[in-house]
Order: structure tokens, then sequence, then C-alpha cells
């Protein structure tokens, strides 16, 4: 029978030895990255690699090393960057603090009241992963103040998967402050009927 | 059935923390029945009545606990041919794509990985004898492997039951297994040698890396039992693992393009399986 010839053939360990996290090739900064995350001092090292780094995928892994340490810390070095100008970057921000939404908690009340709207509609996401009852407070207080609607819609997209009946007071008002604008409200609707609304 | 043991909300969690960092898998407040009924039986079975006493013993990695304990989590149940679209889709379009792309001579590696009792690298090395035209000139490696000793012991033992076999046309059973008992039958020994199952935790990249490049990795339905950050770990992981231009097919219910932007996809007639982009890491 084929397939293998016995003894197999040894072979190379996959990945490049570790060597600097900001010289090197792609492949010796992508190892090096990986084998910072975990270490004490891994997070502050990567927050400044990412500082650097202008590969995508070491930036991914530097995002998922900081994702994997899910302190305060390492989501306030993901924070920045949720702002950039970058898309790529932008999601991958958006990507890593959802994949850590226990330390996320502490930076998303000051994400929703951000005054760039993007970064308001980006963070509704975030909530997605908070317990619901925080998330429900979070995204009522959200709509009861917001001014741009696509973050509204946003928000409201959000509760339709997880709102509970505290968030339809905030949903009504949101309805009415946006009165006209069709999509807005058959999301409201959406969540309303939804959550088991009138 | 072995009663429940009592276990608080914090105790619940505590063992959900100590499951997610040892090997990514997570469990919430809605699997705490199935959580429970594993804690229950391996408490049974140590003779051990309270959770506090259990869980002492599970951190302190007495007997080797730890590893018992993550074996009564992991799902173990599949059978062969299962997903039949990839695997032709590996006969029909990766392997020769996988063949162009490598050395003359140079030996084609496929990993299986959670490989569960062997089902899936098996298949893989039944389909490839029936259907790929180039099975007897091209040097094959097929590994399995699975974090799950005794299903590893298993998989090289390699016999099964009738459910496991189901998808099997009676021909290939009668050529590629043996009886071996009432309803078991016991892949050949030609076969059983020609699969290597090791252990392996998708979740630390030593282990992975051990294992080397491959050019086709089979990892269904296990990343969606991992929350966000294991899953994108185990991604890193499998993308260091596969050569460039190597492919990874995932379980139907399952997409890498949620998880990671590292790999690419490709659509192929039988199946959408990911690829490592050609300008990878080790270019």
């Amino acid at each position: 029978m084929p397939l293998i010839r016995k003894p197999s053939p040894p072979h190379e360990p996959a990945g490049a030895p570790p060597t600097s996290l900001t010289e090197g090739t792609s492949d010796q900064r992508w190892a090096a990255v990986r084998a910072t995350a975990g270490q004490p001092d891994g997070v502050s090292l990567l927050a400044a690699a990412l500082a650097r780094e202008g590969d995508p995928r070491v930036r991914e892994a530097i995002f998922t090393g900081l994702a994997r340490a899910a302190t305060p810390e390492s989501a306030a070095v993901v924070v920045p960057y949720i702002r950039s100008e970058d898309a790529s970057l932008r999601a991958a921000a958006l990507d890593a603090l959802r994949a850590m939404p226990e330390a996320s908690r502490p930076h998303i009340a000051r994400l929703l009241a951000d005054p760039d709207s993007d970064v308001r509609l980006l963070s509704c996401e975030i909530v997605r992963g908070l317990p619901e009852g925080e998330a429900n407070r979070l995204l009522s207080d959200l709509l009861d103040r917001e001014t741009e609607k696509n973050v509204a819609a946003a928000a409201v997209e959000v509760l339709a998967e997880i709102g509970r009946p505290e968030a339809l007071a905030a949903l009504a008002r949101c309805a009415e402050r946006f009165a006209g604008d069709s999509f807005l409200a058959f999301g409201i609707k959406v969540a309303t009927d939804r959550i088991g609304g009138p | 059935m072995t009663e429940l043991p009592a276990v608080s909300e914090e105790e619940f969690r505590k063992v959900c923390d100590f499951l997610y960092r040892r090997t990514g898998m997570l469990f919430t407040e809605v699997k705490r029945y199935y959580v429970q009924r594993r804690i229950a039986e391996r408490m049974a079975s140590l003779g051990i009545s309270g959770f506090t006493t259990y869980f002492a013993y599970l951190r302190s990695d007495a007997d080797g606990e730890i590893e018992k304990f993550i074996n009564a989590f992991t799902v173990n149940e599949t059978y062969f041919y299962r997903e039949e679209h990839q695997l032709r889709c590996l006969s029909s379009d990766l392997l020769n794509e996988r063949v162009r792309a490598k050395r003359p001579g140079e030996a084609l590696r496929i990993w299986s990985v959670p490989c569960s009792t062997g089902e899936e690298p098996y298949s893989i090395a039944l389909w490839l004898l029936e259907n790929w035209p180039e099975v007897d000139v091209q040097d094959i490696e097929i590994v399995g492997s699975d974090i799950d000793t005794e299903c590893v012991t298993a998989a090289r033992h390699g016999e099964f039951g009738q459910r496991a076999l189901m998808r099997l046309t009676p021909a290939l059973v009668g050529k590629y297994f043996v009886a071996s008992g009432k309803e078991r039958w016991r892949i050949v020994e030609d076969l059983r040698q020609s699969v290597q199952f090791t252990t392996a935790n998708l979740m630390d990249p030593a282990e992975t890396r051990r294992h080397g490049i491959f050019d086709v990795i089979f990892c269904r339905n296990v990343l969606i039992y991992f929350d966000d950050a294991s899953r994108r770990l185990a991604a890193e992981n499998l993308f260091e693992c596969l050569a460039p231009g190597g492919f990874i097919c995932l379980g139907h219910t399952e997409s890498m393009s949620r998880i990671s932007p590292l790999f690419e996809v490709r659509r192929f007639a039988d199946a959408i399986v990911y690829r490592r982009p050609q300008g990878g890491l080790h270019d």
C-alpha cells in the first residue's frame, strides 16, 4: 500500500526562530511577537512594536497577543487604533477589543461618548460582548443622546439581539427623535418586537 | 445516573475559567448542565463527594486529573467520509495544486487536527487510495493529532464500530478492514501504519510547530468551541504550520474569514477552503 514510505523523513519545525520585535524579516518579527505574548512585560513590548509595525500580518499577531493578555492595560493599547485612518487597522483593533470584552469594559463608556461618530458606531459591537444588563444600560444611554442616525442604527442592531425590556423606553424615544427615517424606524420595530415590546 | 454535584455560580465560573485557560474551550451558563455532568462523572470515578475537594484535586493535577478532565469535555463522535465533499475537493483540486508547487520527490503532508479516534485521517488515506490517480507516484504523509490522549491511543489501534463505518460501502469495508469482534472492524495493518498519530493542543504554539509544515490541514468542528481570542491564536498556529499556498479545511458551519484575515478564501467545485497566501511569512 503506498502513501507513506516508512520511516517518514524528518521535517523542519514550523515558524522562524524569533529574533527582534522590530528588526528582521516579517517572518522573524511574527515569531518574535508570538514569543513575546504572555511574557510579564509582553503588553508594553507589544505596544511599542505595534506603533512601528507596518506589516498587517505581524500587526494581527500583535493584536492577538494583546487580546490574549486580556487586561485593561492591553485593551488600552488597542483602543487608540479604533480611530485609525487605516480601515484594516481599525477593523483589527475592533476585533481585538471584541475578543477581550471584560478587559475592554473600563474603556467602553468613553468610547461610546467619543466625539468621532465612527468610533461610537464601532464601539456598539464591543458592547455586544458585555453582560446583558450592562449592555442594555450603555446602549439605552447612547440612544438617548445620539445625534448620528448610523450610530443609533448600530446600537439598535445590537439591542435586537441582546435587548431586554428596560431598553424599550430608549428605543421608543429614539424612534420619536428620528421620526421620518424609515430605515431606523424599521430597525427599532424589529428590536422592539424581538424584545417583546408593544 | 450520577447525581449532579452542588456547584455555586462562582464555582461554575472558576471551573469554566480553568477549562478556558487550559484548552480555549469556552462554556457559559447555558452549558451548565453539560459541564456539571462532566464534573459529576469525574467525581464519581474518583469517589469524591464535594466540588471544592474535587477542584483542589484537579488544580493539583493529582494522578493526571487535568488530562482526564479535559478528555471528558472533548467531543469525539465522528465517522468515516464525514463531509465527503471536502475529500472530493482534496483529490480533485487541492493536492494537484500542491503537487505543482512542490519540488520533485518532496512529500505532500496532510494534517488532521483534531483527529478524534482516527476516522478523519484514515478517511483521507482511504479516499486518496481509491480516488486520487497520483497516489502511487507521490509520497504522502498523513498525520492525525488530538489533545485527547485516549483518542490518540484509540486512533492508533484503529478499531471502529458500525456507526463509524455507516458511510462506507461494503466493498470498501471488505478491502480496508478486518472483522475484530461483534460489529467491530479494524483498519488493516498497512493502512494503520500509513498514518502517524500524535498529541497536540491547538492553543500551544510549541506543540503545533513541532509538527512541521503541511500542505493541507483539516481542522473541522473544533474552533467553534473556542472563544474569539482562542480562535485567533489557533488560527495563527495553523497558519504557521501551513506552507505558503497550502490549504485549510474547516467544518461546514465554520468560517475562517470571521476568525482571522490571514487566510484567503478559495472556492472549488466541491468545497470552499482557506489558503495561506503565497506571499506568506516564510517568503
